[in-house]
């Protein structure tokens, strides 16, 4: 392996760009997933997370155990929207709701 | 490492990360950021960052929002590319009762310079075809943007450090006090020393506040959103609600609870989220989504941003705020002149913390 090996099928990661995430101070698979995108893709780090605690690992010298997984979010796999989304009417609040319902506030009016 | 600093900046979110860029400017300060965990790991780390303008309110409030939006395109020259993109901003409304409150919006808006308009149906789907013909209308600005946080928040960083600021991560600040005329700031890995103290803990500002003895009245409040795969481009605009990247993920969401720091995806919501993605526009209803995630935001008791000096406390200051990716350019640099200058291009006396007393004292 050199360092464009891509570790990162989804968003084409290779080491040298989490190598220069970890340079920068991160040391976390979470923090390189953010500086990266590594791990964001719809694999959802199935594929990358064991190759990319191995360079934590490496690179930190913390030995591999101690190197966390990145957060495992919903849903485990891809899902189509429309599966998703409930029957009900949603209850999300609207931006433009808000801002016609915002009347001034005690704040403003004291001043 | 060195101890002793003119300013310490407590918080390496977008907000902290700003000031600390700002200040690092004209390098005649030096500068070190304390942060608890990494930049991005929090509340900047988790949003749909859109640089928003165009209905927030009271007019005051949208007039601090355009300020800092018009500072972005020059930010991006100095630091570098930060994906900002001026979009222009679409919040759909669904009934046609609400185009007189659309239109009130519209003329308090205007005046403080805030240019929005009031759509029809037919010509907020010329703008934006995918969206539902289901709505009534829209409100309108070419001011509202959105922008790569992740980028933002590196390259603030990058650029500081550029300038000589220095951080420390992972490195939570256990308590302060003051001894000579300077803050002791006391962290996991020692204690620093600085003349000036800035506090950008964004949700965590209560619990830094009680570090120096104040009460900073804010509130965390998690917001859910959905990402889904990769699309061609479909979204132009920052839609009230989601938008597109780069890359052609969409992102949707805009709910908001109060759970502490809690950051878990709940299905309630989601199903909710993905209900108002369909409402918004139809043919997401058959696209996948790759994954849902949640930032606990920064909200004072009243909703806007606490900024300046603290009282009481000589060299002080704070800054602690909702909407932090579209204020970030402009609280960076009014920071600035507080700090160097002692004054504000802008008054910043509304912004105080000292509102609330009065506030606790009418309870």
């Amino acid at each position: 392996m050199d360092k464009s090996t891509i570790v990162c099928r989804c968003e084409e990661i290779n080491i040298d760009e989490i190598e220069s995430a970890i340079n920068l101070g991160a040391h976390t698979f979470n923090d390189i997933k953010r500086l990266t995108r590594c791990g964001m893709g719809p694999c959802q780090a199935k594929c990358c997370m064991n190759l990319v605690r191995q360079i934590i690992s490496d690179k930190t010298g913390h030995p591999l155990s101690e190197i966390k997984p990145p957060r495992m979010r919903m849903p485990l796999s891809v899902t189509r929207m429309g599966a998703l989304a409930g029957t009900r009417a949603s209850s999300v609040a609207s931006v433009f709701g808000e801002s016609a319902e915002e009347g001034e506030t005690v704040h403003e009016e004291k001043l | 490492m060195k101890k002793s600093y003119d300013v310490i900046v407590v918080g390496s979110g977008v907000v902290g990360s700003s000031i600390a860029y700002h200040l690092s400017e004209d390098k005649s300060k030096e500068i070190l950021t304390i942060d608890k965990d990494f930049p991005l790991s929090g509340t900047s780390g988790s949003t749909q960052a859109w640089v928003w303008v165009h209905n927030k309110t009271p007019a005051w409030y949208g007039e601090l929002n355009m300020y800092s939006a018009e500072l972005y395109p020059f930010l991006e020259r100095k630091i570098g590319d930060v994906e900002y993109k001026r979009t222009g901003g679409i919040a759909p409304f669904f009934s046609e009762a609400d185009r007189e409150k659309a239109l009130k919006l519209a003329e308090k808006q205007a005046e403080v310079g805030i240019k929005v308009e009031v759509l029809s149906r037919d010509e907020v789907l010329e703008k934006e075809p995918a969206l539902s013909r289901n709505i009534a209308g829209a409100t309108y600005s070419k001011i509202d943007g959105n922008v790569n946080p992740f980028r933002l928040i590196e390259l603030f960083v990058r650029a500081a450090r550029k300038n000589g600021a220095q951080f420390l991560f992972y490195n939570p600040v256990t308590n302060i006090t003051k001894e000579n005329g300077m803050f002791k700031v006391t962290t996991q890995d020692g204690d620093y020393f600085s003349n000036q103290l800035v506090m950008a803990g964004g949700p965590w500002s209560k619990s830094l506040g009680k570090l120096l003895g104040i009460d900073v009245p804010i509130k965390q409040v998690r917001g859910q959103v959905i990402v889904t795969e990769p699309l061609s481009p479909f979204l132009s605009h920052t839609i009230g609600g989601m938008r597109q990247a780069d890359n052609g993920e969409v992102l949707v969401g805009y709910s908001k609870e109060e759970v502490g720091y809690d950051r878990r995806s709940t299905l309630d919501i989601i199903q909710d989220t993905a209900r108002m993605a369909i409402d918004f526009v139809p043919a997401l209803e058959k696209v996948n989504v790759v994954r849902c995630f949640s930032g606990i935001r920064a909200m004072p008791e009243d909703g806007f941003p606490i900024l300046g000096e603290i009282p009481g406390i000589e060299n002080a200051y704070i800054a602690a705020m909702h909407s932090g990716i579209t204020l970030s350019p402009l609280v960076g640099t009014v920071m600035t002149e507080l700090l160097s200058d002692g004054e504000t291009s802008i008054d910043l006396e509304r912004f105080s913390l000292k509102r609330f007393d009065t506030i606790q004292s009418i309870g």
